[in-house]
């Protein structure tokens, strides 16, 4: 008896059930990814409803802004006393409000992400400590936990677009929701002191960012460091604060050029900009940005020893990360931008 | 020493300790830019223009110098025509070539910050200049950028925009150390007849050819 048949069949068939389970176990993981998003959008709404239902009228006034308000761009790397927010001041929340914003913050970031921005905060409060600067008052520069602002552009919704803002010195997040989809662009980590002793353990806000990109640097050859390393001084981040809308022509090495295992490096790095959101957010968005491979650069200008001060980019039709040290180690800039989709441009048409 | 230069001398002074005292409490705490210009340019390359974007953001202990540089009849303020003369000095000290010839940088917009904004340390001026390029003709091109307006306290960022049209591609970007200078390197693509184009030169032949063929018939004794 010829079998050849009955093979054919139960290959057709395989393939056939393949391609069902398959599609079934495609739908269900967008489902639940979909199913996270919003589940993570409603939590939240909730946390920054919780939040404002705290406030007094005047307080409300500082805190919430109409969805087209210029309040969105009024974000800095610069501190109080130079640089004026306008929003919700943390030093004039009472304890239970300062712990709701906390609160928030936790809910809208991913544990790593809400580490980074605390201990860019208490970064900030030991520039206080040791610092001069007049604290609640004077005319200079102001630093500390109390110096962190808090807005809201756009009424926090499950469905609508708005924008949670919250920064200070050192730091910047820009996070608009729009029902299931996020964007965190732009948004500025940085930090002063880089590194210092908090409750007896060394923090360093940006250690993970720096030490990546020094490993990166050196896994690459001669050839592709030829390609990767400007040959100029970077001073600061050329699409920082009040630079928004700009596209600037990228340089570096390709990612394409690199080996599986230094795109990898690559990647670990841009998760710890991509990373700060939400895990719900930050996994699509990662997915989003790995399918540019062919069109992301990394761009290198300074010293490839760690412990050097460096600049670094890396750019993408849909990413902009900068990293640049200002004179020295000790502070840092970066920025974090989606040239798409900056203040959620994008989602907040769809 | 007239009353009035002493006034004046006693204001200086006043705005000297003034600055001094912001730049310490500012020095002791925080190490942000404080006596240097940050000049960042950003260039674009359009069909027959070149964009130039240019913010100057003094740090702190220079903005007085800044200040008195722009407001030079000492009202505080900064006037149009203050803010033009101080344009003019600031495009003036900028050299701008393509493939080896010397723009003109025309002003095309501005925006200054308030005096008391520029003194703390936190605004920036923005110019937008334009100048005309010669009609891109296909192949490579260059342009050179050469900022030289104080150097003797200036930092530079020089960058390169992506251009807006897809026949322009930007090859390389070649800067100085402290990035004062930067060239751009740049294909222009042969322009694309559309097919749109194509429709209508063909119909304009065919239509040619109609109207001989008829003229010849009419007028058999044309040669």
């Amino acid at each position: 008896m010829d079998s050849r048949p009955q093979f054919r069949t139960a290959a057709v068939s395989t393939i056939v059930a393949t391609i069902v389970a398959g599609s079934f176990l495609s739908r269900a993981l967008t489902s639940q990814t979909l199913s996270n998003q919003s589940g993570t959008t409603a939590r939240i709404a909730g946390a920054a409803q919780a939040f404002v239902s705290t406030l007094d009228e005047r307080a409300r006034a500082k805190a919430v802004y109409p969805t087209d308000s210029a309040q969105k761009t009024n974000w800095s790397n610069l501190p109080t006393g130079i640089y004026q927010r306008n929003s919700l001041r943390l030093g004039d929340l009472n304890p239970a409000q300062r712990a709701a914003v906390m609160k928030l913050l936790a809910t809208a970031l991913s544990a790593e992400g809400y580490r980074k921005v605390v201990d860019i905060m208490n970064g900030d409060e030991l520039l206080q400590q040791r610092g001069s600067a007049g604290r609640g008052g004077g005319g200079g520069p102001r630093f500390g936990l109390d110096e962190y602002y808090i807005a809201f552009i756009g009424t926090p919704s499950t469905t609508a677009p708005w924008m949670l803002q919250f920064g200070g010195h050192h730091l910047a997040i820009n996070l608009t929701l729009a029902g299931n989809q996020a964007s965190m662009a732009p948004s500025l980590p940085a930090t002063q002191p880089a590194s210092f002793t908090f409750e007896g353990k060394t923090v360093r806000p940006l250690g993970d960012e720096n030490d990546k990109a020094f490993l990166l640097i050196n896994a690459l050859d001669a050839k592709q460091k030829g390609q990767a390393i400007i040959g100029s001084r970077v001073a600061d981040l050329v699409l920082g604060p009040g630079q928004d809308g700009k596209t600037i022509q990228p340089e570096g090495i390709r990612a394409s050029a690199l080996s599986a295992q230094q795109q990898t490096m690559l990647w670990d790095i841009v998760r710890e900009w991509s990373g700060i959101m939400a895990d719900a957010y930050a996994e699509p968005r990662f997915t989003e940005l790995k399918s540019h491979l062919n069109d992301t650069y990394f761009a290198w200008s300074g010293p490839t020893t760690n412990g050097s001060a460096a600049y670094f980019r890396i750019q993408g039709p849909t990413l902009v990360i900068e990293y640049a040290p200002q004179n020295g180690v000790d502070h840092i800039h970066t920025i974090y931008r989606d040239p798409t989709n900056d203040y959620g441009a994008k989602i907040a048409k769809r | 020493m007239t009353t009035g230069r002493r006034l004046r001398s006693d204001r200086s002074l006043k705005v000297v300790f003034a600055v001094a005292a912001l730049v310490a409490s500012v020095t002791n705490a925080s190490a942000h830019r404080l006596d240097e210009l940050l000049q960042a340019a950003r260039i674009g390359i359009d069909d027959g223009r070149l964009h130039l974007e240019l913010d100057l953001t003094p740090g702190v202990a220079l903005s007085e110098a800044i200040v008195a540089d722009i407001d030079r009849n000492q009202d505080r303020s900064f006037s149009r025509d203050e803010q033009d003369a101080f344009v003019g000095n600031v495009l003036g000290a900028l050299l701008v070539m393509a493939d080896g010839r010397a723009l003109h940088l025309s002003t095309d917009s501005l925006s200054f910050p308030a005096v008391e904004v520029l003194q703390r340390g936190e605004g920036f001026i923005r110019i937008r200049a334009e100048a005309a390029l010669l009609p891109a003709t296909a192949g490579q091109h260059a342009i050179f950028v050469r900022n030289s307006f104080r150097k003797d306290v200036s930092v530079y960022l020089a960058n390169a925009l992506i251009p807006q049209s897809d026949r322009i591609a930007v090859n390389a970007q070649k800067r100085d150390g402290p990035q004062s200078e930067l060239t751009i390197e740049y294909t222009v693509a042969p322009a694309r007849i559309g097919a749109t184009s194509l429709w209508m030169t063909a119909m304009t032949i065919v239509a040619m050819i109609l109207v001989l063929k008829s003229a010849a018939k009419t007028y058999p004794h044309l040669p």
